[in-house]
C-alpha cells in the first residue's frame, strides 16, 4: 500500500506493526511445520509422542490463518467477487473500493469487539487450553486479527477515497 | 430485510472481501433473532479443533517451495526426454504433470504461471498447433483437482462433515473416489491430443540415454514425493495431515539444503506469500462455520428441498439443474468460497434425492474445473491473459474445444455413480 499521503509518524508505526505481523506470521508457521514433522518422526520412530503437540498444533492453524488473513488484508488479497469493479473507469473505481473499504472496517470492527467479550468471558472463567496455556490467550488471535483487519482497511478506505476525489495519482 | 439482502449482494458484487460479507449476514441474521452474536466468534474458533485443516498451511507450504525452485523445469526436462516420441505423447505427459501439480498446489492458478510457461514452448516445438498448445497451458490449472492432495478436495470433506447429513464423508474416501473420474479427464484429454496431430509427422528426437540419465539425476530427490505421499495416503500409512506435514518438511530439505533453490532469505517471503492464501481460504471459511450453525439453526436447508421437491421430481433432472447452476456460479466466484457457501445448501438437498455425498463432491469439483475456463469470466481465462500475453478472444477460441470434452467429462461423471464410488470401500 502506498505510504506517501501518510504523515511520517503513521507510516513509521504502519511499517513497524507490518513487520510485527510478518515476523509472527513466519514464526508460527516455522514452528507448526517443525512441530508436526517432529511429531511423526517421534511417533514412527521412537513411539512417543510430545505432550500436547496436537493441541498447540490445532491452535497454530488458527494463529496462522488470521495472521495471514491479516496479510491478505493487507494487499486487497481476499477473496472477492471481480465482475464489476474490473470494469470501471479509474475514478470510479476508487470510489466503489473506498465505500467496500469502509463496510470491511465496520463489519471487522463489529467483529473484533464481539471477539473480545468472547475472549474476556473466557479470561473470567480461568479455563485453561492445555498445560498451563489459558484459553484467553490462546483465542487473543481473534480481537488481535480482526482489529488490525479493520485498522487496514480504514487505511485502504482513505487512499480509495482520495484516489477518488482526484487528489491523489492513480496507479 | 429485503434491502438489507440486496445492500449486501449489493456489497459482494463490487467487490467487498465476501468473508465481511458473511460475517455481516450472519450477524445480521443471528441479531434479529436477539442471539447474542459471540456465538459467531464461537464458530469461528472452531477453526481450532478440526485436526484436518492442518494439511491445508502444510500442503500449501510445499506448493509454493515446489513452484518457487526449478522443480516444474525438471519434470518438463523428463517428459521430453522420455516421452516425446511417442504420438500425442508429450500432450498426454503435459497433463498428467499439470494435474499432479495443481493436485500439490491448490486451484490457485499457480501451474499455469510455473509450468504453463515451460510447457507451451515445449507443445509448439514438438509441432502441436499454436491454438492447441495455448488451450492446453490454459486448462492446466484446473485439471487435477480431483486427485489427492487437493485442497478443494479436503475443503469439502470439511464442509460435508460440518453438516453431518446422511452417509459420513472421510476425506480418504474423497481421495479414493476422485482417482477415476481425475484420470477419465486426463484420459480423454489425452485422445484429443492425439486427433490434433493425426496429420502430422512427429517431429523425431533421437532417445538419448545419456541425456534420460542425466535428467533422471536431475530430479532424483523429487521423484519420490509423489510416491511417498500417495502412497502414504492411499494406504493409510499417513493421515492426511501427517502426509502434509511430511511434504513440507521434504520439499523444504530438498529444495532449501539439497538443491539450494530457495536461499534461506527467501524464504520468509515464500512462507508469508504462501499463508495469504491460506488465510484468505481460512478466514471465508471459519466464516461459513458460523453462516452453516445459522442456515441450520433455521432449518433453511430442509425448507429449500421441499420447495425444489415439489418442482424436481427425480435425482437425475435435479443433477442436471446442479451442473447448470454450479457452471454459472463458479464463474463468478473462485472454488473455494463457491464450496464453503453451496456445499451447505446442496448436500443436505442432494442427500435427499439419494445421492451418495462423497458422489456429490466429486460432481461438484469437476464442475468447478470447467467453470474455471468458461468465458466470459472464468478465472484461468485471464490469468493465461496475462501470463501468455494473449487477446481474450484467442484465448476463449483455444479452450472451446477442450471445454465441450469436459463438459461431455462432466456429464459421464454425474451419471455414473459408480465411477466415483467403485474405489471407496463399504
Amino acid at each position: 500500500m502506498p505510504t506517501h499521503h501518510q504523515s511520517p509518524a503513521l507510516a513509521r508505526l504502519v511499517r513497524i506493526v507490518t513487520l510485527a505481523e510478518n515476523a509472527l506470521l513466519v514464526g508460527m508457521l516455522a514452528l507448526m511445520v517443525l512441530l508436526a514433522a517432529s511429531q511423526i518422526a517421534l511417533r514412527n520412530f521412537l513411539d512417543v509422542s510430545i505432550n500436547g503437540a496436537d493441541h498447540l498444533l490445532r491452535l497454530l492453524v488458527l494463529w496462522v490463518a488470521y495472521l495471514g488473513a491479516v496479510s491478505a488484508s493487507r494487499e486487497g488479497k481476499h477473496i472477492h467477487v471481480d465482475a464489476i469493479a474490473r470494469w470501471l473507469p479509474g475514478r470510479a473505481k476508487a470510489g466503489v473500493g473506498a465505500l467496500t473499504d469502509l463496510f470491511t472496517s465496520g463489519v471487522c470492527m463489529v467483529l473484533a469487539w464481539q471477539a473480545l467479550r468472547f475472549m474476556h468471558s473466557a479470561r473470567e472463567s480461568g479455563e485453561m487450553a492445555f498445560g498451563s496455556l489459558p484459553v484467553w490467550v490462546a483465542e487473543l488471535i481473534l480481537p488481535l486479527a480482526f482489529t488490525l483487519i479493520a485498522l487496514r482497511y480504514v487505511l485502504r478506505f482513505m487512499h480509495h477515497f482520495q484516489q477518488a476525489r482526484g487528489s491523489e495519482e492513480m496507479k | 430485510m429485503t434491502l438489507v439482502i440486496l445492500a449486501l449482494i449489493g456489497m459482494l458484487l463490487l467487490g467487498a472481501p465476501l468473508f465481511a460479507v458473511i460475517a455481516a449476514s450472519v450477524m445480521l441474521s443471528f441479531a434479529r433473532e436477539d442471539v447474542d452474536l459471540t456465538v459467531v466468534i464461537i464458530s469461528i474458533y472452531r477453526l481450532a479443533e478440526m485436526p484436518v485443516l492442518l494439511a491445508i498451511p502444510l500442503f500449501t507450504f510445499a506448493g509454493y517451495l515446489l513452484a518457487e525452485s526449478n522443480a516444474p523445469k525438471r519434470l518438463v526436462r523428463i517428459t521430453n526426454v522420455f516421452i516425446s516420441w511417442m504420438p500425442g505423447g508429450l500432450a498426454a505427459m503435459a497433463l498428467v504433470i499439470c494435474a499432479m501439480f495443481t493436485a500439490f498446489t491448490g486451484a490457485s492458478g499457480v501451474t499455469i504461471v510455473a509450468l504453463g510457461g515451460l510447457l507451451y514452448p515445449a507443445l509448439k516445438q514438438a509441432g502441436y498447433p499454436e491454438r492447441y498448445s495455448l488451450g492446453l497451458v490454459t486448462i492446466s490449472g484446473s485439471i487435477g483437482l480431483l486427485f489427492a492432495p487437493s485442497l478443494p478436495l479436503i475443503l469439502y470433506g470439511v464442509v460435508a462433515q460440518q453438516l453431518s447429513i446422511g452417509p459420513p464423508v472421510a476425506i480418504g474416501d474423497l481421495f479414493l473416489a476422485g482417482i477415476l473420474p481425475g484420470l477419465l479427464i486426463v484420459f480423454m484429454l489425452s485422445i484429443y491430443g492425439l486427433w490434433v496431430k493425426r496429420h502430422q509427422q512427429t517431429v523425431h528426437v533421437p532417445f538419448s540415454s545419456r541425456e534420460a540419465l542425466s535428467s533422471l539425476r536431475e530430479a532424483i530427490w523429487e521423484l519420490p514425493l509423489p510416491f511417498i505421499v500417495l502412497g502414504g495416503i492411499y494406504s493409510g500409512y499417513f493421515a492426511v495431515s501427517e502426509a502434509a506435514a511430511v511434504t513440507a518438511i521434504y520439499a523444504f530439505i530438498v529444495e532449501v539444503l539439497i538443491n539450494r533453490e530457495i536461499s534461506f532469505a527467501a524464504l520468509p517471503k515464500i512462507m508469508r506469500e504462501s499463508m495469504v492464501l491460506v488465510g484468505a481460504i481460512l478466514i471465508v471459511l471459519s466464516m461459513s462455520l458460523a453462516s452453516t450453525n445459522y442456515l441450520l439453526d433455521a432449518e433453511i436447508p430442509a425448507r429449500l428441498f421441499g420447495y425444489i421437491r415439489d418442482h424436481v421430481h427425480n435425482a437425475y433432472s435435479f443433477l442436471l439443474l446442479m451442473n447448470l447452476f454450479l457452471l454459472m456460479l463458479g464463474m463468478m466466484l473462485d472454488i473455494f468460497s463457491a464450496l464453503v457457501i453451496m456445499v451447505p445448501l446442496i448436500l443436505p438437498i442432494a442427500v435427499g434425492y439419494g445421492i451418495n455425498p462423497v458422489h456429490l463432491g466429486i460432481i461438484f469439483l469437476a464442475n468447478m474445473e470447467i467453470a474455471y475456463l468458461m468465458p466470459p469470466m472464468g478465472m484461468n481465462l485471464f490469468i493465461a491473459m496475462y501470463r501468455f500475453d494473449r487477446p481474450m478472444l484467442e484465448i476463449f477460441r483455444a479452450v472451446l474445444p477442450f471445454v465441450a470434452i469436459l463438459l461431455s467429462a462432466v456429464l459421464i461423471i454425474t451419471y455414473w455413480p459408480q465411477l466415483s464410488l467403485a474405489l471407496v470401500k463399504n
